[in-house]
């Protein structure tokens, strides 16, 4: 048994060898990129391997940019767009989880597929679906009129860049939410109850708390896509005023002669996201600590 | 990806590379403009490609293997190449490329070993003569080389076509739709139209910074497509926010899809976009619903076929050329393209009579004379292409 520690820590190498092989590395070539030099015949990126060798000059206008220059309004607005559909997210998201968690009885399990499977359809596929529905033809563009809601949804519109970041990633949200809900100790609810909270207190000041470290993984599983999404964009709206970090990251990467400036701007994003996820750590760490107690 | 993302990675590689620079060479007795130790040919500067291998010798029998092709996607019509493959009795297999720095890089490493390559443009042939990848052509294999527009018999990115064959043309314009855009509307405003706010959300323009940024200075009358200008460059951005501003436009490769399918009124593109989206009219609508307004002042281009030197089939590739470079050939392959062969004899007149194209689409061919007129786009230096990036990102980045 003296050598247990080492053998459960074998049972790590697996997954840190597929870390370094898949984000490690990668990350690595990234970078290398982002601070390397462009070729000066063929003008593709040429990657400087050896750190000593870094190049800053191109970073520091790409984080200048991003702070003062073009680059900051995309910024502002892709935290937005993120920030707005989180939130929607949670809106729709939380009583469907907390339904099937509670009250969903012999029905979960097919509630829970019914929900899940449109979602097994290709992501672009469910957004090009949309984009047909949409269109000034659409079926739900017709039936919006009915209403007298005559909205061009497709002209270039926050609102349907939102909903479509709502809808594409809603599902992720729910299920870990519920997984987390699913597993809450409800008679802790029927104690606040019969101590004179109303259910909207037993939400508040039980269900909520308990529920904060499935929320916190759930946006932090949704966000990270959403920052560097770019797909829905250029499925629903393709117009500079929904621009997101991820289109211009695209764009520099594959339609412009500066490749170095995607690869910062992905290094810019990881930085970002690094907050959200040292947020996600303190958060399950506190979270053990008081299971703990 | 598709002719559009590639005609968009075009203007893009447009800028990739300098011009500027002006380092004159003596290269074949023209004057040449050299740049970072790549040669590369502008309408001002042809230039005589230098011949590092001697070109396949006169009556060689075709190959009995299978030819190799390098091509965009959906750039050939199956059809055509059916025909081919009987007349000469061989196998055609092709591969595709995405963009011509991706096709390079693999030609280069050795992943790509096509016989022939099609699609390329100008600014990819400086490239592939400084990778040496190119054989010069045998003119006595392509009996048809005489049907290509005679502008381009020459063109000045390789002087008496020692490399290449031209393949496609296009030029930039404005499509929209007939049914809500008065054609008068262009003649009285021209590029205007597409500042007009009553196209509000119904608008596009070309995901391409270094044709929409130009459209942006013709419509200010500066007539430069090249331009190293910070004013005039800053300008055309200013311009294009202020379009932004008033009509939140689209900025895609998908004219073809968008006016067709009448979620656009107007949108800035390549000409060739326009018969693409004959294929995508819903049914029952009248192809005459597709207008184009061709300016007089516009950047017009060419893409070309040429033979990869380590080809194991140079015959039947030089045999292909000839074989597209048919006129009969050239239309039936046009027929699945979209796109328009560069052959003096495939006129608007024979387009209209064979009722392929709408009359109300006659301004969307590239007629020689439109060809010889158009502007055409070349390297930029990496500084001067930095602003024009800038400009371009000020513009998307909203």
């Amino acid at each position: 048994m003296k050598n247990s520690p080492r053998l459960w820590a074998g049972f790590a190498l697996p997954g840190t060898a597929w870390l370094l092989a898949l984000f490690a590395v990668p990350f690595y070539a990234v970078a290398c990129v982002a601070f390397g030099t462009i070729d000066p015949i063929f003008r593709d990126a040429t990657p400087q391997w050896n750190p000593l060798a870094w190049d800053f000059t191109q970073a520091q206008q790409v984080f200048t940019s991003l702070a003062t220059g073009p680059l900051r309004g995309v910024a502002v607005r892709t935290i937005l767009f993120v920030v707005c559909a989180m939130i929607l997210c949670f809106v729709i998201g939380f009583p469907i989880a907390y339904f099937l968690a509670r009250h969903a009885g012999k029905r979960k399990l097919l509630l829970l597929v019914l929900i899940i499977v449109p979602f097994w359809v290709n992501y672009l596929m469910r957004m090009l679906a949309w984009v047909n529905l949409l269109s000034a033809d659409g079926l739900f563009t017709r039936f919006m009129r009915i209403f007298g809601v005559n909205y061009n949804w497709l002209d270039g519109s926050p609102i349907t860049v939102i909903l479509g970041l709502v809808y594409g990633y809603v599902p992720f949200l729910i299920l870990p939410l519920y997984a987390t809900l699913e597993r809450l100790d409800w008679r802790l609810v029927d104690a606040a109850r019969d101590l004179g909270a109303n259910s909207g207190q037993a939400f508040r000041l039980v269900t909520l708390p308990m529920s904060k470290a499935g929320l916190v993984a759930a946006g932090i599983l949704i966000a990270l896509p959403m920052f560097g999404d770019y797909y829905t964009n250029d499925l629903l709206s393709r117009s500079p005023s929904t621009e997101m970090i991820g289109n211009q990251i695209d764009f520099f990467l594959n339609a412009s002669t500066q490749p170095q400036n995607g690869a910062l701007l992905v290094i810019a994003l990881s930085m970002f996201l690094l907050l959200f996820m040292s947020f996600y750590l303190r958060s399950t760490r506190m979270q053990a600590r008081q299971t703990a107690r | 990806m598709c002719r559009r993302d590639f005609l968009r990675n075009l203007a893009i590689t447009s800028g990739a590379i300098a011009i500027g620079g002006s380092i004159i060479a003596s290269c074949g007795g023209q004057s040449t403009t050299t740049v970072d130790g790549l040669a590369i040919g502008t309408p001002d500067k042809p230039i005589k490609l230098p011949i590092t291998t001697e070109p396949i010798a006169d009556g060689l029998a075709s190959e009995s293997g299978t030819l190799e092709i390098l091509n965009w996607a959906d750039y050939q019509n199956p059809e055509s190449i059916s025909i081919f493959e009987k007349q000469f009795g061989c196998k055609v297999s092709t591969s595709i490329y995405d963009t011509e720095e991706a096709a390079i890089a693999k030609l280069r490493n050795g992943t790509f070993k096509p016989d022939i390559i099609i699609g390329m443009t100008d600014t990819g042939l400086a490239k592939l003569i400084a990778a040496d990848i190119l054989q010069p052509l045998n003119k006595s294999y392509i009996s048809n080389f005489g049907n290509v527009i005679e502008g381009l018999q020459s063109p000045y990115y390789d002087v008496d076509a020692q490399y290449t064959v031209p393949y496609m043309i296009y030029g930039n314009g404005i499509g929209y739709r007939t049914d809500r855009i008065d054609k008068n509307a262009f003649t009285e405003n021209g590029y205007d139209t597409l500042w007009d706010a009553v196209h509000s959300g119904k608008l596009g323009v070309l995901d391409s910074y270094r044709d929409t940024l130009a459209m942006a200075m013709f419509r200010a009358g500066n007539f430069d497509a090249n331009t190293t200008d910070a004013a005039i460059i800053k300008k055309a951005g200013d311009d294009l926010v202020a379009m932004r501003e008033a009509t939140n436009p689209k900025v895609d490769i998908l004219a073809y899809q968008e006016l067709s399918s009448g979620n656009r009124d107007i949108n800035f593109t390549w000409s060739g976009d326009l018969f693409t989206a004959l294929q995508y009219l819903p049914e029952g609508v009248s192809p005459d619903v597709l207008g184009f307004w061709y300016p007089e002042k516009t950047v017009a281009k060419n893409d070309f076929m040429c033979v990869a030197k380590g080809a194991k089939s140079p015959v039947l590739a030089h045999q292909l050329i000839n074989f597209l470079s048919d006129t009969d050939n050239a239309l039936l392959n046009r027929q699945y393209v979209g796109y328009q062969p560069a052959l003096e004899s495939i006129t608007v007149d024979l387009l209209i009579s064979t009722g392929t194209i709408p009359e109300s689409l006659i301004e969307a061919l590239v007629t020689p004379e439109k060809y010889d007129a158009g502007l055409a786009q070349v390297l930029l230096e990496p500084a001067v292409d930095s602003l024009w990036l800038e400009q371009w990102t000020a513009f998307t980045a909203g």
